[in-house]
């Protein structure tokens, strides 16, 4: 620190003259790294990443005009072929599990109950089973994604699968 | 410093060293390495003091912990001031030549005041940073960059480093010389004559599909999926792994034939706990060999991946439910459903992050890096981890220098500035690219969670960074839209938008990246340089498909977006349209598809009839 008057300056005088010179040290320190790298050239992307940036913007910008033509929406919609289709899937095919013929867009929750899935059959089937089966269910949540990234210190909470199956789901919460 | 010590060594000082022939036969070698960061007064300067002049460098360094590297003062308490003003501001310099000292302001009028011949004053132009070790030149009153001056400086930091780090390799620079295991790519496309003889030799797929001439140009490939009652999530999962591109040619070229699998013959009790019947064996992989096939055969109508559904409730019994489930999840589960079966067929797989285990893992797996360091002494522990994909947290706060932010949606503007969540009162946009600076961002690991050193014996405050040690064929990006609080038993979804590029370059993220950044960004080559292809292009990646979801957490529908030949389709169930490329960049991106540029198709604009 430059302070070969240091007598005749006050504490205030000289704190905030510290202050100034710790400021300017991290300012340089600053200046300093990005003058490298941007004399090697190591921000090559900058004008491509800019570049997206602005398609982005133009994008959000032409899309949210409502002059323009919205985005087929809806399921009363041609497709690329020159389709359309029902809102629920009619195509009838065999259940893999029990023969029946099952029309498509009812096959999940035909399925469901067909193999004993599900909360409601399984509900059914803990109630008569021991706990140890439920215990069993509960922890292969957990197996299923053997190299989930390690970054655990800063997922949100319960962000690593093994708490509950339905984590993410988009049904009501489930307390198992 | 000691006034003894000159940071530079001129060969004609050191005669007993002299008798050593220069390393590289011309001093004109250490001009042209740096490209851009020399100027012509330090080239002269080296040409004058011929090879290796910064030989003993390293010696004047101090590197304290985490890096960070200055001139050392012998003795360590010397007050150093300047020359001229005696002070002592913020930046000092010392001359490289006659380690004079000054500061920032004085230092410049240095090669015309200094006491010696004319014929010798280009030995004065330049001078270091004493705090930041970083040259100057006078004449250019600029910083300048040496890679020999670089390398010295890297030299004393991984001394420093290696004392207490226990890596399984040592963190010794490495001359650039990557290696060479395959041949360099070189971009090629078919010139006029190439492209006569390409089109006049081949016949194109028979266009059944140009039958209905009001859509000119149909990709192949493309089908629609019914939805089985809210799978959704399943099918525009399913639409972007039937278009990643080594996964489709793997499929595709008949490598896992549904027809000989060896799993088909024998009988597996499954993982579910409630079967305890052996049931007919269960392969994912030939289900979804199943899928390609009938996804490119041609045929228009929506297929019903019922059997899918069957194989994988059977593979996930805990995720068996009608209800909507997670993308994501199913994501994670399909692939591991994958590797589970064709591990099997093999036997006894290989180390998990080689990739070799499973056209799952050859395809999305890649190699996380994990540094923890202490930010008392440097120590430094490393591990690696293998990854399918990379999970971000959406960060809120973040922006961009760029000038980008001024056009938000109209909405904002109307809606009253309650909302604390709208992007436009931040006035920051987020970015996959910021997410990814966040995601290996260093981050001080709170008090509680003190690392235990194995250099200084004691649980010490630390710095965790992750990067990527090895990029997969195709990067899947998760944005963790979804937070569910255990705590507040409460579940929200997270609309914010996010900006996401068609081309994104990974080499920000890469472990050399990382490490070079944490050494000052030093002119030199490390460790983590080695990367599976001799060429930058290998980090560069092309956006192939976007899933989507819209709505709110518990009553959403998720849509995927794919990019054939520069088009992009949207795939919502059963329903396959093309949409305009804006469509896509607005849409509320979720889970995010890039795949090696190399391997990405782009079709030529030209057209040869």
């Amino acid at each position: 620190m430059s302070a070969s008057r240091e007598d005749n300056i006050s504490q205030p005088q000289l704190s905030a003259h510290v202050f100034d010179e710790l400021l300017d040290s991290i300012i340089t320190d600053v200046a300093s790294e990005c003058h490298r790298v941007a004399k090697l050239g190591l921000d090559r992307n900058l004008e491509e990443e800019e570049e997206e940036l602005r398609l982005s913007a133009q994008a959000r910008a032409t899309v949210a005009d409502p002059s323009n033509s919205s985005e087929t929406n809806g399921k009363y919609v041609v497709d690329i072929f020159g389709q359309t289709h029902p809102p629920v899937a009619t195509e009838i095919f065999e259940c893999m599990n029990c023969g029946r013929s099952i029309m498509a867009g009812r096959f999940a929750p035909h399925l469901e109950k067909c193999m004993g899935k599900g909360r409601k059959a399984r509900l059914k089937a803990t109630r008569s089973s021991t706990a140890q089966n439920r215990y069993t269910r509960g922890s292969s949540a957990s197996t299923y994604s053997p190299y989930s990234t390690p970054t655990s210190t800063s997922r949100l909470p319960n962000g690593s699968s093994g708490v509950s199956g339905h984590e993410y789901s988009n049904g009501s919460l489930e307390d198992l | 410093m000691s006034k003894s010590n000159h940071l530079i060594q001129p060969e004609s000082e050191n005669p007993q060293i002299e008798n050593r022939a220069p390393e590289n036969g011309s001093p004109d070698v250490y001009t042209a390495t740096t490209g851009g960061g020399a100027c012509e007064h330090l080239s002269e300067l080296l040409s004058r003091v011929g090879s290796n002049p910064f030989r003993n460098f390293p010696d004047c360094v101090k590197v304290r912990p985490l890096g960070r590297a200055s001139i050392r003062r012998d003795p360590p308490q010397l007050f150093v001031r300047c020359g001229v003003c005696r002070q002592a501001p913020h930046r000092l310099y010392t001359c490289v030549t006659c380690a004079a000292v000054f500061c920032h302001v004085h230092v410049a009028s240095h090669p015309a005041d200094v006491d010696v011949d004319d014929s010798d004053r280009s030995l004065h132009y330049i001078a270091v940073d004493v705090d930041r070790a970083e040259l100057f030149c006078c004449g250019c009153r600029d910083q300048v960059y040496d890679r020999d001056f670089d390398a010295a400086v890297v030299l004393a930091q991984t001394e420093a480093a290696v004392i207490g780090s226990m890596q399984e390799t040592p963190l010794l620079p490495v001359e650039s010389t990557r290696k060479r295991r395959r041949v360099e790519y070189k971009p090629w496309t078919p010139d006029v004559n190439e492209q006569v003889l390409i089109v006049g030799n081949s016949n194109p797929f028979p266009s059944q599909m140009s039958n209905d001439s009001a859509s000119p140009e149909v990709q192949w490939g493309l089908r629609g999926l019914n939805n089985l009652g809210n799978t959704c999530f399943m099918n525009s999962v399913l639409q972007a792994l039937l278009h990643t591109p080594p996964l489709r040619n793997y499929f595709l070229s008949d490598k896992h034939n549904r027809y000989f699998c060896q799993r088909k013959n024998s009988t597996i009790v499954t993982r579910s706990s409630d079967n305890t019947n052996k049931n007919p064996v269960l392969c994912l992989a030939c289900d979804l060999d199943a899928m390609f096939s009938a996804v490119f055969s041609g045929n228009q109508t929506p297929i019903s991946p019922a059997k899918f559904l069957y194989s994988w409730w059977k593979h996930a019994s805990n995720l068996a439910s009608y209800e909507q489930q997670d993308a994501h999840e199913f994501f994670i589960s399909v692939l591991d459903g994958i590797h589970e079966t064709m591990q099997n067929d093999k036997g006894k797989g290989p180390s998990p992050g080689s990739g070799d285990c499973c056209i799952a893992h050859r395809v999305f797996s890649g190699i996380l890096r994990s540094d923890v360091m202490c930010t008392a002494c440097g120590f430094t522990s490393t591990t690696y981890d293998p990854c399918i994909d990379i999970s971000l947290d959406l960060e809120l706060s973040q922006g961009t220098s760029a000038k980008v932010t001024s056009k938000k949606s109209h909405k904002s503007h109307k809606k009253k500035e309650a909302e604390p969540r709208k992007s436009s009162q931040n006035g920051r946009l987020s970015t996959l690219m910021g997410c990814l600076d966040h995601f290996t961002r260093p981050e001080k690991l709170g008090s509680d969670q003190k690392f235990f050193c194995q250099h200084c014996q004691v649980r010490q405050e630390s710095l965790k960074q992750m990067s990527i040690r090895k990029l997969p064929l195709v990067s899947c990006f998760h944005i963790k839209r979804f937070e569910h609080s255990v705590i507040k038993k409460m579940s929200r979804k997270v609309d914010h938008y996010l900006q996401f590029p068609f081309s994104l370059d990974m080499s920000p993220y890469l472990s050399s990246s990382i490490l070079r950044s944490r050494f000052g960004n030093r002119i030199f080559s490390f460790e983590g340089d080695e990367q599976d292809t001799s060429c930058e292009s290998s980090s560069e990646f092309e956006l192939f498909a976007v899933i989507t979801h819209t709505g709110k957490l518990d009553a959403g529908h998720y849509v995927t977006y794919l990019r054939l030949s520069n088009q992009w389709y949207k795939c919502d169930d059963a329903w396959i349209t093309q949409v305009s490329e804006n469509i896509v960049r607005a849409a509320q991106g979720y889970m995010m598809f890039y795949v090696q540029k190399m391997l990405y198709y782009k079709a030529s604009e030209k057209k040869v009839s």
